[in-house]
């Protein structure tokens, strides 16, 4: 794993970050809703306290009548509600919509339970009731096998026209009964009508238009659908149904009015619609405040759950819908509750309860706004952080690998460099780099003074040298007896071999020196090589020499004596390594920049690792097969190289294809 | 030989200069030796030697033989000096002093090598008192060269050849055409040298020819082989 994967895992480590955020967010979210519940709860107890004795609020009272002959100021008393239940008492529900006026029972409570039935005999029907507003809703269902509608066009007031007719009794507020009745002429929309017994007696009947209504006929009987204002209506409530079998007929009678005067019996057991107005007050987004009569009867209520939070709406945009799934756990939102009981003046009984409801989404909203900005800032900075470290590492690597490239190539260069990259740097990395240039720079002056060491030893060794040639020769012209002869020709081929190395040694040296005297020329390549060739094959007979040359003159400015003696070294070199009888190839062709002369000999091929070190001085890895007695300080490549550097070129050794030899190229700029 | 003549050795290291001392002394020579150049001068200044062998190095001057040559040649300018050098890369630089020593020779040259120069050299000194004789003289071109006086003129011109670059010059001048390698040359030198002082002595000789005529051409290489004379 390279050090820059390392460190980008390192700087992704710091994605802990947005975790940890998460997990805050959890716990963040519990001791919100704990909060919340508890301040809910508060809230509803505060609420219902200010409820607490106010009947007159949740309960619908008539206003106060303030005549002369009634000295009572005060509002009437609460006890003066009987609290004892009637079956012909009117519990009107709390409608969420207004219910359109058509007799369908689409806007009304599904649940049959809903529906108060009365009955005599077979005669049935069910009376559901509902406040709107500041309306009074009530819908019949009646069961009638025969809808007899009155007459149109005749008198209401006629009793031969009269069919099934629905009348409607209740107090106004001033306490006088009223009674209303509807007699329908057909499907459709209905009039109330009330009669009214002029000064004369005569009776006329007046149409109320404050009650509106409509009938349809089902297919058991026929259903009606009315409206009456509440102001209307004081403290009791009631309806009869005057069934007719044909028109004129004496009806069946049966409801929740006194049949015979029509004097209601019932109450009307309403809310205040001041309460509605009183719970408005309260009224949040996302917030329900519903006031339930002890019996579970929902009287008023302020609904703003669907209402989202302007201010803390749920926050927008990817990041945030994917933050909420991480920390959101599995399942519907839920709603928050809290109830507290109202009390009535005296504390001693309950009169209502009190429920407030928030939807999650309130505090919800308050914990994606936190977690929101926490889990970006963590990002960004996890992001810079991963960023960061990429960079770091990267600079690290391309450091790292230049200091590796500087190692490498070092050793093989001209020289050793001794600049070395990073050095300057005040890091680790800067001490490794000084610690591999001080190295170098030792194993430089190492170099050099190896490169040296041959010619300074052959320079020291020559005069003792001297004495002992000059010493055996002195000696010889002694008269030396014979028996001592030999040994004295020992001495002296001994002395003769020394000489010999003294010369190798110091061949490197005289190179060099030979060319830094060396003048350029103009010349051509190929009769040089030729002419070489020719001479080798008198040189080395058991060898064989072909030459491959361009038939055009391949001309370089250079030194020919220098390239003969390269190409002695080369075919030195080539003739040791070739066994006898084998041919060598000398090969001159032309590049697109560089004259090219190359050395083929069959035999053993060259290892990869030692091809670039063959040309360095006094290195010498392979051992020849010749068996000559010259010594051999690993210079006579080094030479190539510094030859092939005096001509701008370079020298390189590969095996030959098939690994069935060697083939040494020396490049000459033309 | 009317009387003997004096070899004078200024040699710092005792061995080899003794021993060049009885080589020579061997030979019938009277032999001087001298270790420093201060003694070498005081007995130069008493008397003139017949020819001088100086080494480079002498004790603590790296260079004092070259001060001796010149003082020696300012107090004759016909004596034979031989040079002697440690080390053959130094012979370029020598030659290029122009202190006008007549050979140059590395002390890895063996003895027989050195007295057979020496000897040479005095033959030379005697050739050049007494009128040339015509058989000892080779023309090719431009080229005059007098084996006994071992003397090489080019278009009437003497070029001053030191010993072994005339042994050189002769040993190519004398069968124009034919190729000389690098062994043949130096055993016509009586040297031992390696290739690369071959070279080097080639280039001179051809320097030396050029200053008196840019067009010189008459040492020829032969690539591979060795070297020729062309007329």
């Amino acid at each position: 794993m390279s050090i820059r994967l390392k460190l980008l895992l390192l700087g992704l480590a710091t994605l802990v970050l947005p975790w940890a955020g998460c997990r805050y967010a959890r716990d963040m979210e519990s001791a919100l809703r704990e909060g919340e519940e508890a301040s809910l709860q508060s809230v509803a107890q505060s609420i219902a306290a200010s409820l607490q004795g106010r009947t007159d609020l949740l309960y619908r009272q008539p206003l106060p009548v303030l005549s002369s002959e009634d000295t009572q100021t005060e509002p009437a008393p609460v006890a003066k509600d009987d609290p004892k239940p009637s079956p012909y008492d009117l519990r009107p529900v709390l409608l969420s919509s207004q219910p359109f006026l058509d007799g369908y029972v689409d806007e009304w409570p599904q649940n049959r339970g809903a529906y108060h039935y009365y009955t005599r005999g077979q005669h049935r029907f069910g009376l559901i009731s509902g406040v709107f507003e500041r309306m009074l809703y009530v819908m019949l269902e009646v069961q009638d096998e025969h809808i007899v509608y009155d007459t149109p066009g005749g008198s209401p007031l006629d009793p031969s026209t009269f069919g099934d007719r629905i009348w409607v009794g209740f107090d106004g507020p001033d306490g006088h009964q009223h009674q209303f009745f509807i007699a329908a002429t057909g499907p459709g929309s209905v009039t109330a009508r009330r009669i009214e017994t002029g000064e004369y007696g005569q009776l006329t009947a007046i149409t109320e238009t404050r009650i509106l209504g409509a009938l349809q006929p089902t297919s058991q009987g026929y259903r009606l659908e009315m409206r009456i204002p509440l102001s209307m209506l004081g403290e009791h409530f009631g309806v009869l149904i005057d069934d007719r079998n044909q028109r004129g007929a004496d009806p069946v009678s049966y409801g929740t009015l006194r049949s015979d005067d029509l004097h209601t019996v019932g109450r009307l057991i309403v809310a205040s619609p001041e309460l509605a107005m009183y719970l408005k007050q309260f009224n949040q987004a996302g917030v329900r405040i519903a006031v339930s009569a002890p019996e579970g009867r929902l009287l008023a209520q302020t609904d703003a759950l669907a209402v989202p939070n302007a201010l803390l709406g749920p926050e927008r945009g990817i990041l945030a819908q994917l933050y909420r799934r991480f920390v959101d756990r599995p399942g519907t939102r839920r709603i928050i509750d809290a109830t507290a009981d109202i009390y009535d003046r005296e504390r001693k009984a309950v009169i209502g309860s009190l429920q407030v409801s928030q939807t999650e989404d309130r505090w919800l909203a308050l914990r994606d706004r936190a977690l929101t900005h926490m889990l970006n800032l963590t990002l960004i900075i996890s992001a810079i952080a991963v960023i960061a470290t990429f960079i770091f590492a990267a600079s690290l690597a391309v450091r790292l690998s230049r200091l590796r490239t500087a190692s490498e190539t070092a050793l093989t260069r001209e020289g050793l460099v001794t600049t070395f990259p990073e050095t300057a740097a005040s890091d680790e990395l800067g001490d490794v780099a000084r610690g591999f240039s001080t190295l170098l720079h030792r194993l430089n002056e190492y170099t050099g003074y190896l490169r040296t060491l041959a010619g300074k030893l052959a320079h020291e060794i020559r005069t003792p040298l001297t004495i002992v040639r000059s010493s055996l020769e002195n000696l010889e012209s002694e008269g030396v007896p014979s028996s001592a002869r030999v040994y004295l020709d020992r001495a002296r081929q001994g002395s003769e071999r020394l000489n010999g190395i003294l010369i190798a040694m110091g061949a490197a040296t005289r190179v060099e020196e030979a060319i830094s005297n060396t003048e350029r020329v103009h010349f051509d390549l190929v009769p040089v090589v030729k002419a070489a060739a020719d001479a080798y094959r008198i040189a080395f007979p058991q060898r064989t020499f072909a030459t491959e040359t361009p038939d055009e003159p391949v001309e370089i400015d250079g030194a020919p004596d220098l390239i003969v003696q390269m190409l002695d070294k080369l075919v030195d070199n080539a003739v040791d390594f070739s066994p006898t009888g084998a041919q060598i190839i000398l090969r001159v062709r032309l590049d697109l920049l560089a004259a090219i002369v190359e050395v083929d000999n069959p035999g053993p091929p060259l290892a990869p690792s030692i091809r670039d070190r063959l040309f360095e001085s006094l290195w010498q890895s392979r051992s020849g097969e010749s068996d000559d007695s010259r010594p051999h300080f690993g210079l006579g490549l080094y030479i190539v190289r510094l030859i092939a550097e005096f001509h701008n070129g370079k020298a390189e050794a590969n095996s030959l294809p098939g690994d069935t030899g060697a083939r040494f190229t020396v490049h000459l700029a033309r | 030989m009317a009387m003997k003549r004096t070899v004078a050795i200024v040699e710092d290291e005792p061995a080899i200069r003794d021993n060049y001392a009885a080589a020579f002394t061997r030979e019938g020579y009277v032999v001087r030796t001298y270790p420093n150049r201060s003694q070498a001068m005081t007995a130069f200044v008493a008397r003139l030697p017949d020819l001088a062998v100086i080494d480079i190095s002498l004790e603590d001057e790296p260079e004092g033989g070259f001060e001796l040559c010149r003082q020696l040649r300012a107090l004759s300018a016909e004596l034979p000096i031989i040079f002697l050098t440690a080390r053959d890369s130094e012979l370029d630089a020598v030659s290029g002093l122009r202190l006008g020593a007549d050979d140059f020779l590395t002390k890895d040259l063996s003895l027989a090598h050195l007295i057979a120069r020496v000897n040479a050299l005095f033959r030379r000194v005697d050739a050049l008192r007494r009128p040339t004789e015509a058989s000892q003289i080779i023309r090719r071109g431009s080229l005059t060269l007098d084996s006994e006086k071992m003397q090489v003129e080019w278009n009437g011109q003497v070029v001053l050849l030191s010993l072994t670059e005339f042994w050189i010059v002769y040993a190519l001048a004398r069968h124009p055409g034919h190729v000389k390698n690098r062994q043949q040359l130096m055993d016509a030198a009586n040297v031992v040298l390696d290739d690369n002082t071959i070279t080097s002595h080639i280039k001179r000789i051809r320097r030396k020819f050029q200053v008196i005529d840019p067009k010189f051409d008459g040492v020829q290489t032969v690539y591979g082989m060795g070297y020729r004379w062309v007329d």
